[in-house]
C-alpha cells in the first residue's frame, strides 16, 4: 500500500470522569507525511496515547476532524472503525500482547483471519512477516519459549502483515533492554525506510526518539514542540 | 489456522482450571442424566401402561387391607353386557426371601387362569401358558431377579414369605420376563399360595388387589366408577385407579422420585450455571488485553462476544459429554432399577437423555457465557489498554 498522509483539525478530546470534565487534547492541529516516522514525546498525561488511539482509529475525537488518507475516523460507526483498522493500521504495544497458547506464526496470522485469503496465502504473508522480522526460525516457537525482544519481533511482524498504512506503536520498547530495544527501533526505522510505512510511535525515551524522524513533543494536551530531525539514527538490516 | 482452532487452544490457556471446571461439569451431569433418565423411564412406562387398560382395585384405606375373595365375581358381575371387562385377577402380596438372603423378591400371588388375560404384556406363549396351568408351583420372573440369583426357565427355588406365617414355598420358572415394567417382579399361582396358608390353617385371606383388564379406554374409565360405586359405603371399600396412578403410588412411596429428580436437576443446573459463570468471568478478566488488542486489530465486538460464548459452550459440553457419556454406557450395559415396593423400574439411560442432558449442559454454558461475552463485547479498547500500561 502507498504511504497515506494523517491529518488533525482541531481536535479536541475530553473525557468525562465523574462530574470532571478532562481534557487531554485541546484544538490540536497537526499533519503528518505519508511514509514519515514521528515520534510524539511528553509527560504523563500529555495526550500524547490519546493521540495515537485517534490516529489509529480506537477512539474518537470530542470534536475536529482526523483524517487518515481518504478516511475520515470522526465520522466512521465503530464497525466501521474496526473494519478500517483491520486494513489500515498496524497496532505494536508496550507490553506484546501475544496469544500464549498459540505459536509465534499463528499469533501473526490471527489478523489474517480477518480476510477472505487461501491458507496458503495466509501462509506466505506470515513467512514474509516473520522473515522482515529476523524470525523466520522461530515460528512454531509459542511465546513463553521466546525472549521479550523476540515477543515484541513477533508483535511487528503482527502488525505489519496486513500491509497496514501506518503503524501506530505505543512505548514498543518500554518493557525492554537497552540492546533489545535498540534493535526493535531498528526494525521500525527499517519498516519506515524500505517499505515505506508511516509510524507514529510514543515513547518516554529520548534515545529511541532519535530514531523518528520527526519529534512531536506534547505538554497538557497542545502540541509544543515539532522538530524535524535532520539526521535520524540509521537503520541496519536485521 | 481457524477461529475455531483458536477457541480450543484457548481452553488449554490454564489447562488446571479448565480439567476442574470440565470435571465440575462432568459430575453432577453424570447425576442429571441418571435422573434425567429415571423421570424419562417413568414417562416411557407410563405411555406403555397406558396401552394395556388395565385398572387397581384395591380396599380404599389401604393396600394392605384384604378384599374378600367374591368381590372377583361381583366386579365380573358388574360387566353385565359382558363387552366392557376383559377380565379379572386377583393377587395377593408373598414378598418371599431367598432362604438366607437379606434382599425381598417382589413377589406376587395371582389367578393363574386370568394372568395371561390380564397382562398379555408379559407375552406367555402357548407353551408357557399350558406350563403355568399344568404346574402348581409355576412362576413367571423378572429378567432382573432371574440374573441376580442366576435363574433360568425350569430352574426349581425356594422363597420364604416375609409376612405372617412366613412359609416357605418352593417354585419352578416356566417364563423369564422381558417387560420393562415387569423384570424386578415375581408372579406365581394364587392357588398355590391358599392350599398353603390352608394347610397351615391360616385360611384363605382374600386379595390385595384385584387387577381388571378393560376392552376399551372408555369402558376402564365406567368401570372403575362403577366398582368403586357398587362397593361403596360397604366394609370393603374400594378405590379402583389405572395402573399409572397405581404405580405412581408406589413410586410415590419410595420418596417421590420424580419430584426428587426435578428439584435435583434443577439445583445441578444453576450450580452449573453459576460454576461456569465464574469459570468464565475468570478467564475474561486474566484476558482483558488480549481481548483488547482483538478487537484493535480489528475484529468486531460481535466477534468477540462469540468468541467468549462459544468457549463457554464448547466447555460446557464437553465437560457434561466425560460425565454423560460413561454414564450413559454404564447403564446400557449394567442392569440397573429404582428400588421400590412395588413393581420396580428398570432404569436405562436412552440416547435421547443423553442427548437432552448435553443439550441442557450447552445451554447452561450458554446462559453462563452471556454475560462474560456481553462485558468483552462491551469492552473499550483504549480503556483495557489504558489499565495494562498501568
Amino acid at each position: 500500500m502507498s504511504a497515506v498522509d494523517i491529518d488533525l483539525r482541531l481536535v479536541r478530546k475530553v473525557y468525562h470522569k465523574g462530574r470532571m470534565n478532562i481534557t487531554v487534547l485541546d484544538g490540536l492541529d497537526l499533519s503528518i507525511e505519508g511514509g514519515d516516522f514521528a515520534v510524539i514525546m511528553g509527560p504523563s498525561g500529555s495526550g500524547k496515547s490519546t493521540l495515537l488511539h485517534l490516529v489509529g482509529g480506537l477512539d474518537s475525537p470530542t470534536s475536529g476532524s482526523v483524517r487518515v488518507g481518504d478516511a475520515h475516523l470522526e465520522r466512521m460507526s465503530e464497525r466501521e472503525l474496526t473494519a478500517w483498522r483491520s486494513r489500515h493500521v498496524g497496532f505494536i504495544f508496550q507490553m506484546y500482547h501475544l496469544v500464549p497458547v498459540l505459536t509465534a506464526a499463528q499469533n501473526v496470522e490471527l489478523p489474517l483471519l480477518l480476510f477472505r485469503m487461501s491458507s496458503a496465502e495466509r501462509r506466505k504473508r506470515v513467512e514474509t512477516a516473520l522473515e522482515i522480522v529476523g524470525l523466520k526460525d522461530r515460528m512454531d516457537h509459542r511465546p513463553n519459549q521466546l525472549s521479550g525482544g523476540q515477543e515484541q519481533r513477533v508483535a511487528i511482524a503482527r502488525a505489519i502483515v496486513t500491509d497496514p498504512d501506518v503503524i501506530v506503536a505505543d512505548e514498543p520498547t518500554g518493557d525492554l533492554d537497552a540492546k533489545t530495544s535498540t534493535e526493535i527501533l531498528q526494525l521500525l526505522s527499517l519498516l519506515n525506510s524500505e517499505f515505506r510505512k508511516s509510524i507514529i510511535m510514543v515513547t518516554h525515551d529520548p534515545r529511541a526518539a532519535g530514531f523518528g524522524k520527526r519529534l512531536l513533543h506534547l505538554d497538557k494536551g497542545v502540541l509544543e514542540r515539532d522538530e524535524r530531525h535532520t539526521h535520524p539514527v540509521q537503520p541496519v538490516a536485521v | 489456522m481457524t477461529m475455531g482452532y483458536v477457541l480450543l487452544q484457548n481452553l488449554r490457556r490454564n489447562p488446571l482450571r479448565t480439567a476442574l471446571t470440565a470435571t465440575a461439569f462432568a459430575l453432577p451431569m453424570a447425576v442429571f442424566v441418571i435422573a434425567i433418565s429415571i423421570v424419562l423411564n417413568l414417562a416411557i412406562m407410563s405411555q406403555d401402561l397406558a396401552k394395556q387398560l388395565r385398572a387397581a382395585v384395591h380396599h380404599r384405606v389401604s393396600f394392605t387391607n384384604f378384599l374378600p375373595e367374591g368381590m372377583r365375581s361381583r366386579i365380573q358381575a358388574l360387566d353385565q353386557g359382558k363387552n366392557r371387562l376383559t377380565a379379572v385377577c386377583g393377587m395377593r402380596w408373598f414378598g418371599g426371601r431367598v432362604p438366607g438372603a437379606q434382599n425381598i423378591v417382589q413377589s406376587l400371588a395371582a389367578d393363574h387362569d386370568t394372568f395371561p388375560i390380564v397382562y398379555p404384556d408379559v407375552a406367555m406363549s402357548e407353551h408357557e401358558i399350558a406350563e403355568w396351568n399344568r404346574e402348581r408351583r409355576a412362576c413367571v420372573v423378572g429378567k432382573l431377579i432371574a440374573e441376580q440369583y442366576g435363574w433360568k426357565v425350569g430352574s426349581q427355588f425356594s422363597l420364604q414369605s416375609s409376612i405372617p406365617p412366613y412359609q416357605e414355598l418352593e417354585f419352578v420358572c416356566v417364563k423369564i420376563v422381558e417387560l420393562s415394567s415387569r423384570q424386578s417382579v415375581m408372579y406365581f399361582r394364587r392357588d398355590y399360595l391358599e392350599n398353603s396358608l390352608e394347610a397351615l390353617g391360616a385360611g384363605p385371606g382374600g386379595c390385595n388387589v384385584f387387577w381388571i383388564r378393560a376392552r376399551d379406554a372408555e369402558s376402564l374409565l365406567a368401570l372403575q366408577r362403577d366398582i368403586d360405586a357398587a362397593f361403596a359405603n360397604s366394609p370393603d371399600e374400594t378405590k379402583t385407579e389405572d395402573e399409572n396412578a397405581f404405580i405412581a403410588g408406589f413410586i410415590q412411596a419410595a420418596g417421590n422420585i420424580p419430584g426428587l429428580m426435578q428439584m435435583l436437576a434443577v439445583v445441578v443446573v444453576v450450580i452449573l450455571g453459576l460454576v461456569g459463570g465464574n469459570t468464565m468471568m475468570m478467564s475474561l478478566r486474566e484476558r482483558m488485553a488480549e481481548l483488547a488488542v482483538f478487537k484493535a486489530i480489528g475484529f468486531h465486538s460481535l466477534r468477540v462476544f462469540r468468541l467468549v460464548l462459544t468457549e463457554s459452550v464448547i466447555l460446557a459440553i464437553g465437560g457434561a459429554a466425560a460425565g454423560v457419556i460413561p454414564v450413559w454406557a454404564l447403564l446400557n450395559l449394567i442392569p440397573l432399577s429404582v428400588p421400590g415396593r412395588g413393581p420396580s423400574m428398570p432404569l436405562t439411560a436412552s440416547w435421547q437423555g443423553a442427548a437432552g442432558s448435553l443439550f441442557i449442559a450447552a445451554l447452561i454454558g450458554f446462559a453462563a457465557g452471556l454475560w462474560p461475552a456481553y462485558q468483552a463485547m462491551r469492552l473499550k479498547t483504549v480503556n483495557a489498554l489504558r489499565n495494562i500500561g498501568e
